[in-house]
């Protein structure tokens, strides 16, 4: 029996380190490995859930050919390598690389990743995406206001006296925050949730504000009228940090009384509020990313953010904006959010005309040369896009689908060929974090099985057979040893960091500011914190202050919001098929107020159907008290087989700014399905 | 000093790690670690709560204590209630005893599963996998210390077996929620009653049959004749059949009688088997002395099937119901031998104590028609028979006997063992009142 320390490289703001034990090529035992201070206590469900997922007999461990009949057939790995290199090559031929839609989701994060780009530029580019479905809104609108994504080490929360978790619920998705929390309370800290939903986190604060979903940034610019002209904001530091202050103040237009009827918080909450955060120094906000899932996402981030800024919480143990922790991600040219949407130039050969929130009808309006084929990894745009029914068709009207998947997915079902993913035991690789402040080096431990391979070594069989010439320092032979070569190699040259290091557990990302931006160095234009952001205005045409600007998608044949956030069980569309979680947790459904149900005689269990223009779904209906009056949910992910599909109902639309996706401004009407 | 898991509530969340941990350790089929949420449809007037709960193996354990196979023993080393599955009947009578749901049925496996505290882990110096699993830290294992009455957390309810748990977590008042109006609780889901009967019906057969049959041993004895004996053994056949369809395990159903020193469900088991061979001696011997013999031992045998329900329900709330087996057999016999006096004394009794329950009855609809109709029909054949209009006529021997089916069917309605999670949801109910 061996052990060795890893980590979780899902698209998870906790990234936990953790001990495993293999025994004869199996995994036996997952524990915590308390040396990363983030994660100490060890993974959630989902990371205890590996000893199943890696050895399930659901597991796609052979690549699949999709015959005439739409069936799947298993064919070797050499036959699945020959039909796709043969196809690759027939369509470079024809219509040229750009043909080829590269698309990557957020399935497994690491450097090795990079490797693909590699065999993608000496095949000549192809047609990538660009924007992300998940939260560039909220970190165009922190890295304009203060330079940098980052925030404090996650145990500085201990230290704060007030904690507003505003829009995200870390007991379901980032579940180790929650031992910070606790253990802040236990000092005497007070913890306020803002959240349409009453989330499991929310049974662990003392207060919980209940705005109209899409309405955060007028509740915080109300807030910030009240701090301001109650004269209860950190003059000191508005004068040495700030850019914009009085412009900022000048434009605040939103009253308590305005606010109230924006967003149905009352005026008299309001006022408490802005009190409580002003005497309650130090106070660190943790906005989620769902809120800024809303057009106005960014702005929205960008008056919430306000709040730290103009009472003076950054910078200072306990105080600080806990949206994105980018410390770690120190290998990147270029970071996050900037790499969503980089230089024309300097991207070449890749093309850049689809974007990740109207995939549908971007892929079928690409033109010189059109979209033939697309290649798949670690993604499941069927689900997860918004706008399926567009996604779908827009797949269907290729020639040839690759897909690189461990499961049958929605989207691996549409594949020509499947090929079978590595887990993430099966290659060596080094990932940082977006929440905590180690970079992690995860072990390649045990053999794949069947004929599974890492996307490196498909990709360098492919080059092969495509005759293209072979970098090996870019494209490395397979083998893990070559693998961990080739990490070693890609890490050279940042201090203090080696592989060597790096394999006795997970290191504290070279140059990590504990408590972030306490050298009072802002990398904006100005070097200040910008509540002025001429670059906003310049760069996405929006007003250059925090601005709240209404919905108006409001329609009153469809006057349910719906909200499709993650759910406990699963990461995305992860993890919800293993058994492990079925039988753990409860069943996926849509969750409906008491009051919406019974209007339309819904009892949990029914089969319902949720319609919009867009489309209509049919799901199971879970009466919920967690959920108000006005609002459906239904957790993103849930595979169409299990009755999910939410985005059969949402419409691709930009957030503000960032490239994102509006998820949330969706409206629908729901009814018993007979 | 002793060890055992450590709970801080304040810091759960109901992720259900510990649970699933638990399984992937143990490989059961059902969890023995369940994350309970109190007050899940959000009431307002009290918290929400979680609790993660498997075995305490308490000092008292009356899991063990109870079990009629001897399948469960303790661990030396840990101290761990530890059940041995090779060895359980399937007979569910620890979940009955024990208040904290510890022991968990699989339907797949047809036994019990309970948590073995990993004590295999435990012995080499590790902590059970459940505790070690916790992603928050609100779960520990580790030296209990002594926790006065003021720290001990108000809502669990203590009942004296000496548990090895120690619960930690801060009194918590129920969340402020700005604005109310926007939310709806759903009381329904938590004032639902438990459901009627739950797949107890072959007891409830069992135990009427048995009553039946001894009843009509004694009446036979008052009578002075032997019972019809094709009759009398199909009584004692049938109550067998129902008693084992009641097991996970038939074939090991053997094993029930192992524990006489210490479970009454052995003792009714012997009972059963020595009351059976006195029967058939009966039949084959007819022999007076043997019909007192059996009769003797039958009414001893009921007194045994009413103890097994008075031991598993602590607050021997079922001690006083008219659905006894012991007090429907003596009535029984009484309106079978036409021996008035008795009749209305003891139908007096069991009259008073329904009664007095049907004023509770009240909100459940089905429970108080059927408490209604067994008063009805034991008032209409307790007339009959003093009467002796239409009695002894099978017509009103029917309606006399589906009173005592019915009493007998209540009696399993209204035995509710003590159990940890109704007593929390009653609190809730309370708070909300």
């Amino acid at each position: 029996m061996e052990e060795f320390i890893t980590a979780c490289p899902r698209n998870c703001y906790s990234t936990c380190s953790f001990r495993v034990q293999v025994e004869n090529n199996t995994i036996s035992r997952i524990f915590p490995y308390p040396g990363n201070l983030a994660t100490p206590e060890g993974p959630c469900i989902k990371g205890l859930s590996y000893i199943e997922r890696t050895h399930s007999s659901d597991r796609i461990i052979h690549p699949l050919r999709r015959t005439s009949s739409g069936r799947f057939e298993k064919i070797t790995a050499d036959d699945a390598l020959d039909i796709i290199s043969d196809k690759l090559s027939r369509l470079k031929d024809l219509y040229g690389p750009e043909s080829i839609l590269w698309y990557r989701g957020s399935g497994m994060s690491g450097l090795v990743n990079d490797i693909g780009s590699s065999f993608w530029k000496s095949f000549g580019g192809a047609t990538t995406t660009y924007g992300n479905l998940c939260w560039p809104a909220g970190l165009e609108a922190v890295r304009l206001t203060l330079g940098q994504v980052k925030h404090n080490v996650p145990w500085d929360l201990e230290n704060a006296k007030t904690i507003i978790i505003w829009g995200k619920n870390p007991a379901e998705t980032n579940i180790q925050e929650i031992a910070f929390i606790s253990c802040a309370k236990e000092k005497g800290c007070k913890v306020i949730v803002i959240d349409p939903r009453r989330t499991p986190t929310s049974d662990k604060a003392d207060m919980l504000l209940s705005p109209h979903p899409g309405t955060d940034g007028a509740l915080a610019l109300a807030i910030a009228s009240v701090l301001i002209r109650e004269n209860m904001v950190d003059r000191k530091f508005i004068n040495d940090h700030v850019k914009g202050f009085d412009e900022f103040s000048d434009s605040l237009s939103i009253s308590p009384e305005e606010g109230e009827r924006i967003t149905g918080i009352p005026a008299f909450n309001i006022h408490e509020l802005a009190h409580i955060i002003a005497e309650g120094s130090p106070v660190s906000i943790i906005p989620g990313y769902g809120l800024q899932r809303h057009y106005n996402g960014g702005q929205t981030i960008r008056s919430i953010l306000s709040l730290s800024i103009i009472t003076g919480n950054l910078g200072k143990p306990g105080a600080g904006f806990n949206y994105a922790n980018l410390q770690s991600y120190i290998f990147d040219d270029l970071m996050e959010p900037l790499s969503y949407y980089p230089d024309k130039e300097k991207d070449f050969p890749f093309r850049r005309t689809v974007s990740m929130t109207n995939l549908g009808r971007d892929m079928s309006s690409t033109s010189g040369p059109p979209l033939k084929g697309a290649w798949i990894e670690r993604g499941n745009p069927i689900l997860q896009s918004p706008d399926s029914g567009m996604v779908v068709k827009a797949f269907a009207d290729l020639e040839f689908r690759v897909v690189v998947e461990q499961f049958l997915t929605d989207t691996a079902a549409i594949g020509d060929i499947i090929l079978p993913a590595k887990d993430i035991f099966e290659q060596s690789d080094i990932i940082g974090s977006y929440w905590s402040p180690y970079v992690c080096y995860k072990p390649g431990i045990t053999e794949p099985p069947g004929e599974v391979m890492p996307e490196s070594e498909i990709y360098y069989h492919l080059a092969k057979r495509l005759g293209l010439s072979i970098d090996t320092s870019q494209l490395p032979e397979p083998g893990n040893g070559n693998i961990e070569k080739w990490l070693e190699n890609r890490i050279r040259g940042y201090s203090n960091l080696t592989l060597s290091e790096l394999k006795k557990g997970p290191v504290l990302a070279p140059g990590l500011q504990h408590i972030a931006y306490s050298d009072m160095k802002f990398e904006t234009p100005s070097g200040k914190i910008e509540l002025l952001s001429s670059e906003a205005a310049r760069k996405w045409g929006i007003s250059p202050l925090p601005e709240y600007i209404a919905d108006d998608t409001e329609d009153k044949h469809y006057p349910l919001s719906l909200i499709t956030p993650n759910a406990a069980g699963r990461i995305h569309s992860q993890f919800g098929n293993l058994n492990i979680i079925r039988t753990t947790l409860p069943e996926p459904a849509a969750e409906l107020s008491p009051f919406d149900a019974k209007k339309r005689r819904i009892i949990t269990g029914d089969r319902i159907r949720i319609r919009n223009s867009e489309g209509e779904i049919v799901t199971r209906a879970r009466i919920s008290g967690r959920v108000p009056r006005g609002i459906i949910v239904l957790p993103n992910g849930i595979w169409l087989s299990e009755g999910g599909g939410g985005n059969h109902l949402i419409t691709g639309r930009f957030t503000d700014i960032g490239f994102g996706a509006a998820f949330h401004d969706t409206r629908v009407e729901v009814e018993k399905a007979e | 000093m002793a060890e055992g898991f450590i709970f801080n509530h304040n810091n759960c969340v109901a992720c259900g790690a510990c649970s699933a941990a638990c399984v992937l350790e143990n490989k059961w089929t059902i969890s023995p670690r369940t994350v309970y949420t109190y007050n899940s449809p959000v009431l307002p007037a009290f918290p929400v709560l979680n609790l993660s709960l498997a075995c305490s193996h308490c000092k008292t354990a009356l899991c063990l204590e109870g079990c009629p196979s001897s399948a469960y023993y303790r661990e030396t080393v840990t101290g761990a209630v530890v059940i041995d599955d090779t060895k359980c009947i399937g007979c569910r009578y620890c979940q009955w005893n024990c208040p904290y749901d510890a022991p968990k049925y699989s339907p797949e496996d047809r036994v019990i599963g309970k948590c073995n505290l990993c004590y295999l882990r435990v012995k080499d110096g590790w902590m059970p996998a459940c505790s070690t699993a916790c992603p928050t830290g609100a779960l520990a294992y580790g030296s209990l210390i002594r926790q006065e009455a003021s720290e001990r957390v108000a809502w669990f309810p203590d009942k004296g077996l000496e548990p090895f748990v120690e619960l930690k977590g801060s009194s918590r008042s129920p969340l402020r929620i700005i604005p109310e109006s926007r939310f709806d609780p759903e009381p329904d889901l938590i004032l639902k009653k438990a459901a009627l009967i739950d797949k107890e019906w072959s007891l409830i057969a069992f135990s009427f049959l048995t009553a039946l049959s001894v009843a009509r041993l004694i009446s036979s004895l008052v009578e002075g004749n032997f019972p019809d004996p094709l009759q009398f053994l199909l009584l004692i056949v049938f109550a067998a059949l129902f008693s084992l369809l009641h097991l996970g395990k038939k074939n090991r159903a053997w094993r029930a009688a192992l524990n006489l020193r210490s479970s009454p469900l052995s003792r009714e088991i012997g009972l059963f088997i020595l009351y059976s061979v006195s029967a058939v001696s009966i039949l084959l011997y007819q022999l007076p002395v043997l019909l007192i013999v059996t009769s003797v031992t039958g009414l001893f045998l009921l007194i045994a099937v009413d103890a097994v329900y008075i031991f598993a329900d602590n607050r021997k709330a079922v001690f006083l119901h008219s659905g006894q087996t012991f007090l429907s057999a003596l009535l029984m016999v009484s309106f079978f031998t036409g021996i008035i006096l008795p009749f209305i004394f003891i139908a007096t009794i069991r009259l008073t104590a329904s009664v007095w329950r049907l004023k509770s009855d009240r909100t459940e609809h089905l429970k108080f028609v059927m408490r209604f109709f067994r008063c009805a029909l034991l008032i209409i054949s307790g007339i009959s028979m003093i009467t002796k209009i239409s009695y002894p006529e099978t017509g009103v021997i029917i309606l006399f006997l589906s009173g005592e089916l019915l009493d007998r069917m209540l009696f399993y309605i209204d035995f509710k063992p003590l159990n940890i999670n109704r007593l929390i949801n009653n609190q809730i109910i309370e708070a909300e009142k």
